[in-house]
């Protein structure tokens, strides 16, 4: 990838970034400018759409780390890096941050493929945790995993799932 | 994105099979240590082939009834009433069987050491499960650090 780094004093500060695939220097130089709060509403969707989904499966703006829900007060904007767990109840998803629960359109499934992070796994048929939020784990019998998030709550790994989980944390993917 | 795997019926059942095999095989090898010291302490170095096909079809089916009936009280969390509970079911099980079978030809002294010795055993195994989970933690926990320090976003 070329590279064209210029200081600028009397211009408009921009950064243009261009990529034919999202390689992981990519992932890594998105996640970084998705902190920096200064981007403007991306195109989430058609990123979602250019992997196949349709405009039918509401996927949500997960591009550039930040995801569009929705809170009783209205449409909120949380950080994919804030999300603790995610949790689909009666066919609706649920963000759960420390402070807030969000409201999202789509599936778990639309979700994982839209994000494309491998921070964020499925746990369960019904949860998705984000692995960097995980603040302990404990092996319990028969091959399950309690894990215990930042703000306390705990999340039980089925056995089904946690042997990938263990690929996930030896290999740092799964791919 | 990953295509989920889905665990077979037969999977399933093959994983709590090979958990059950491994639990007789143990208790098998405990029992028939124990049943081998009774008799060289009783002078005689032969072992019946019949004692030995009881243990082992006990031990199964002792080990079915463990998993399916009994919390799989060996492999829990906690050492708790119910646990021990299903030790004493399973020893009480045991050490009937022993007696029906004349393993230890229905003498009171060896049979109540057996059922004695079981609920060591039992005692045993369950703090080798704990043991083997801890430093599973501990491996896990290692692995997590590892883990985030690769992916975490940087904080600002």
């Amino acid at each position: 990838m070329r590279i064209d780094i210029r200081q600028t004093e009397t211009e408009e500060e921009y950064l243009t970034l261009r990529y034919r695939e999202k390689t992981p220097l990519v992932e890594k130089i998105l996640q970084t400018l998705a902190g920096e709060d200064k981007i403007e509403e991306p195109a989430g969707r058609k990123v979602a759409e250019s992997r196949g989904f349709s405009e039918k499966e509401d996927i949500p703006p997960a591009a550039y780390g930040r995801i569009l829900g929705r809170t009783e007060e209205g449409s909120a904007y949380i950080s994919l890096s804030d999300i603790l767990y995610l949790e689909s109840v009666d066919d609706r998803v649920f963000a759960y941050t420390t402070r807030q629960v969000v409201r999202l359109d789509g599936t778990l499934t639309s979700f994982l493929a839209a994000i494309c992070d491998e921070s964020f796994f499925r746990c369960s048929k019904a949860m998705i945790l984000n692995v960097n939020k995980v603040a302990a784990l404990k092996s319990l019998s028969s091959n399950r995993i309690e894990a215990t998030m930042e703000g306390g709550e705990k999340i039980l790994i089925s056995r089904r799932y946690a042997s990938d989980f263990r690929k996930l944390l030896k290999r740092g993917s799964l791919g | 994105m990953k295509e989920e795997k889905k665990l077979t019926l037969w999977e399933r059942y093959l994983t709590s099979e090979i958990g059950i095999e491994f639990k007789s095989c143990l208790y098998f090898f405990a029992i028939l240590f124990f049943y081998c010291v009774v008799r060289m302490v009783n002078g005689s170095t032969d072992a019946s082939i019949l004692h030995m096909t009881e243990m082992i079809f006990t031990c199964y089916g002792i080990g079915y009834f463990q998993v399916y009936v009994l919390w799989n009280f060996d492999e829990a969390e906690k050492l708790g009433i119910k646990e021990i509970a299903g030790m004493v079911i399973c020893t009480a099980l045991y050490c009937g069987i022993s007696y029906w079978g004349k393993w230890f030809d229905r003498e009171l002294l060896p049979t109540l050491l057996f059922a004695l010795y079981l609920m060591i055993t039992y005692i045993c195994v369950f703090y080798i499960y704990y043991s083997k989970r801890r430093i599973d933690d501990k491996k896990l926990n290692e692995d997590l650090k590892l883990f985030q320090s690769e992916h975490r976003p940087r904080e600002k």
